[in-house]
């Protein structure tokens, strides 16, 4: 009897001790975040500068991992399906959250995840070149619908918040445009540059750093950003527009919540880095932290409103 | 000539210096093995660029990068496995000559010609960049499409044996390239409902499959006995000067070429290597012997892909535009630096450019040191004992396919690639242009498809565009160059009748 109940304590006291053990070691392991596109991207870049505060504040070692391919689709779902265990997670854009899931059949949803952070919060900006003939967003607008069809909007993928943001555009002021699609941002920019494209919607560190050879038309937030004071925001111009270049950490759903509590917490502190924050100053982005609970009700509306645009422009499939 | 001393000041310094030399090891190091291409090395290296100065960090870069270009040729040569898709060209004449037992001194050619390409490209680059990025900005989508169909007339000049056997290998290769999204659309396309077909059929694992796996499925099929014993040389022999003369006039067109393919952004060492070595076939001294070992068709290939490292900066550093997968990597670091790339770059910080012309310089010389020194390692390969290096070229080559993107898919691409490959191969199709057909596939279908909504559904406005017009014309020239060349030399022959009686 003395055995037995001298074995259960036992048991109870290594459980015991085996939940708070979990508590404190998480992380006992290296963490992989996955980054849906190709090393040196936007959200590349944003997610390594992140990695090292964020893993300091951990008290572990992170590990990005860059798995590209589909418009993001691929890394997306390869997060979504990985163990949940809080080792894998993924620093997930806009795009495929948000607008691809209504493009076509995908492996996962909004609701295949757990939500840890917002890491970022581009605002976006509809940019044309420096000897571009408009000024204002007024100007372009007025001539577009003189002219239907004849501006070209370069889109650097069908279905992507540029070209949501273009069809927002087109719907709420009625002018139209010829879209464009090219493969990436790097060949739009260049098609902007060579005469093929009127105007296409990059984020606010591509504006800063060629600044030299577009301008932008119209910011596409709610406000003016706090970054960008003097640039006149498409609702100062009469088509209120809000498209935000967002991405966040996510985990596969269901996982441990002391792993989700020290995640959150690695990344809001993270992100109160100062080398975090030195680095956004410079791209000028605004910093955007949101907890878990805040991101996902934020991640399910924009799913809805990228639903309606693409549902009305005839995209959707 | 005050700024050049400031770039000077900039590169001669230790951390620059060390950067130099390991970057450029280790891009011989990540060409050489088959799969692990330019676009693997930048990735592998591109945390460390982070916490590293400014200049470190880009001499690190671009040694990777114009080493792992270089690095492709002497698998190509040793094992005929191109190292990277960049050099699939090399293989063509590089790998006879090994089976002669010249590996030693197709390494000295490969590695003269990778040199004088790259040096070639960076005095270009010091010379013309602002107005180079200029000209290249006169190449929109219909541009883009005609130099396209112009490359493809390299699936003909590339093929050996019968012709319809290459042109099928290269519709082959334009199909495989239609896997996945429709980028004009956003539809998809022969995926058959698989969700990891969607990411589309990668360059990198196809191509180590075809040739990597391949090699060794055709090694292990054939009866071990019966092979000739080869005599190999190990190291490295420089070919003499006296073999350079005539192949001089060959060399600057390749050197050329490269540097022109280098500053359109989203073409690069791949298709510039093909279309030298096409221009090779037609017009090389040694043309006719092409394809059986013929050094005219090394030099070609590899002073045309590497002509394109140093103009490929050109794009990058002048617009802001990278040209490729890598130098997209190398503008991401440069970002992190504080650097903003435009023409603002060659104004403001000057002595940054002229940093980055003499780092590409002096990778350019590490790179021929490092080359000719590791020749007397990689040659000695071809006496490891077989079985023992195919084992390490299918373990390399999927660890290859895999590391580019992370995706598990990529990995049975390439092992079906190589059971194709082997099938093909066995039923005599050469692999070249089914490689030159999925390089260009995408850029020919989607500059065409950009092309019809800039001009609004019209094909004849492609015809209105000089430079457009002016390709398709050399189109249509280097098609009939058999016929004309033919209708030449009977011209020839007959006025020379004529003259004999």
């Amino acid at each position: 009897m003395t055995i037995i109940k001298t074995v259960f304590a036992g048991i109870v006291g290594t459980l015991g001790l085996g939940t708070a053990a979990l508590a404190q070691d998480f992380p006992a392991k290296p963490v992989t975040i996955i980054v849906p596109f190709s090393a040196g991207g936007g959200t590349d870049i944003t997610t390594r500068t992140l990695a090292g505060p964020m893993a300091e504040a951990l008290g572990g070692e992170i590990v990005v991992k860059n798995t590209d391919g589909a418009g993001g689709t691929i890394g997306t779902a390869e997060t979504a399906r990985a163990k949940p265990d809080g080792y894998t997670i993924g620093m997930m854009p806009v795009g495929p959250m948000t607008t691809q899931p209504h493009l076509r059949e995908l492996p996962y949803s909004p609701d295949s995840f757990d939500y840890i952070c917002q890491a970022y919060s581009a605002p976006s900006s509809l940019v044309v070149r420096q000897d571009s003939q408009f000024q204002t967003l007024e100007e372009m607008l007025a001539y577009a619908k003189e002219n239907p069809g004849e501006l070209n909007y370069g889109v650097q993928a069908v279905g992507s918040i540029p070209h949501v943001a273009g069809l927002g555009l087109a719907s709420a002021s009625g002018a139209e445009f010829t879209f464009i699609p090219y493969k990436g941002s790097a060949p739009t920019f260049k098609a902007m540059l060579d005469g093929s494209i009127d105007m296409f919607v990059a984020h606010i560190s591509f504006l800063t750093q060629n600044s030299d050879q577009v301008r932008s038309l119209a910011m596409l937030t709610s406000e003016r950003v706090s970054t960008a004071e003097d640039l006149p925001t498409a609702a100062d111009q009469g088509v209120p527009m809000n498209f935000p270049i967002w991405g966040g950490i996510v985990a596969p759903k269901g996982i441990p919540a002391e792993a989700k509590a020290a995640l959150e917490k690695a990344c809001e502190e993270g992100m109160n880095s100062e080398a975090f924050q030195a680095r956004m100053a410079e791209l000028r982005m605004p910093i955007a932290f949101m907890g878990g609970d805040e991101f996902q009700a934020f991640v399910q509306s924009e799913f809805e409103k990228n639903d309606k645009l693409l549902t009305e422009a005839g995209i959707k499939k | 000539m005050e700024l050049f001393s400031l770039g000077l000041e900039h590169v001669l310094t230790l951390p620059a210096l060390v950067s130099i030399i390991v970057g450029t090891i280790l891009g011989v190091a990540v060409g050489v093995l088959p799969g692990l291409g330019s676009v693997v090395g930048i990735t592998m290296i591109l945390p460390f660029t982070f916490s590293m100065g400014q200049i470190p960090a880009l001499a690190l870069m671009l040694g990777v990068y114009c080493g792992s270009v270089y690095g492709g040729s002497i698998s190509a040569i040793v094992i005929n496995t191109p190292g990277t898709p960049q050099a699939a060209a090399t293989a063509l004449d590089g790998y006879p000559m090994a089976q002669r037992g010249e590996a030693d001194l197709a390494i000295g050619w490969a590695t003269m010609a990778s040199t004088i390409g790259g040096l070639f490209s960076v005095v270009v680059l010091i010379i013309a960049a602002p107005q180079l990025a200029a000209f290249s900005l006169n190449f929109t989508s219909i541009e883009y499409f005609a130099l396209g169909v112009f490359a493809l007339i390299c699936i003909a000049n590339v093929s050996r044996g019968a012709m319809s056997k290459g042109l099928l290998a290269g519709a082959i290769g334009l199909f495989l390239a239609t896997v996945g999204v429709d980028h004009v659309t956003g539809d998809m396309r022969f995926t058959f409902g698989s969700f990891e077909m969607t990411a589309g059929i990668s360059l990198i694992p196809a191509i180590v499959g075809l040739f990597a796996l391949s090699e060794v499925f055709i090694r292990a099929s054939e009866s071990t006995r019966v092979k000739a014993v080869i005599a190999h040389k190990v190291g490295f022999r420089l070919p003499p000067l006296s073999a350079w003369k005539p192949r001089l006039w060959l060399l600057l067109k390749s050197c050329t070429i490269g540097s022109f393919i280098g500053t359109l952004p989203g073409t690069g060492a791949a298709t510039s290597s093909f279309i030298a070595y096409s221009e090779a076939k037609r017009s090389a001294p040694n043309r006719d012997k092409l394809g059986t070992g013929e050094p005219d068709g090394i030099v070609a290939a590899e002073s045309a892909n590497n002509a394109v490292t140093g103009s490929a900066m050109v794009p990058t550093l002048a617009l802001g535009i990278p040209g490729d997968p890598v130098t997209a990597v190398m503008l991401g670091s440069f970002i992190v630096h504080g650097l903003a790339p435009g023409p603002r770059l060659f104004t403001e910080h000057l002595d940054l450019v002229y940093a980055v012309f003499l780092i590409l310089v002096a990778v350019n010389l590490v790179m021929f040191v490092v080359g000719a020194l590791g020749a007397q390692i990689f040659t000695r390969a071809l006496k490891v004992p077989e079985p023992l290096l195919m084992t390490m070229v299918v373990v390399i080559a999927l660890i290859g396919a895999y590391g580019v993107r992370g995706n598990a898919l990529d990995l049975a691409t390439a092992f079906i690639a190589g059971v194709g490959g082997f099938v093909l191969r066995k039923a005599g199709f050469p692999l070249a242009p089914l490689v030159i057909g999925m390089v260009l596939s995408q850029m020919i279908e989607n500059s065409l498809r950009q092309g019809l909504l800039l001009t609004r559904g019209s094909f004849l406005a492609f015809f209105e565009r000089p430079i457009a017009l002016s390709l398709f014309i050399l189109t249509a020239l280097m098609l009939a160059w058999p016929i004309i060349r033919w209708l030449r030399d009977r011209n020839r022959e007959a006025r020379n009748d004529i003259k004999n009686t």
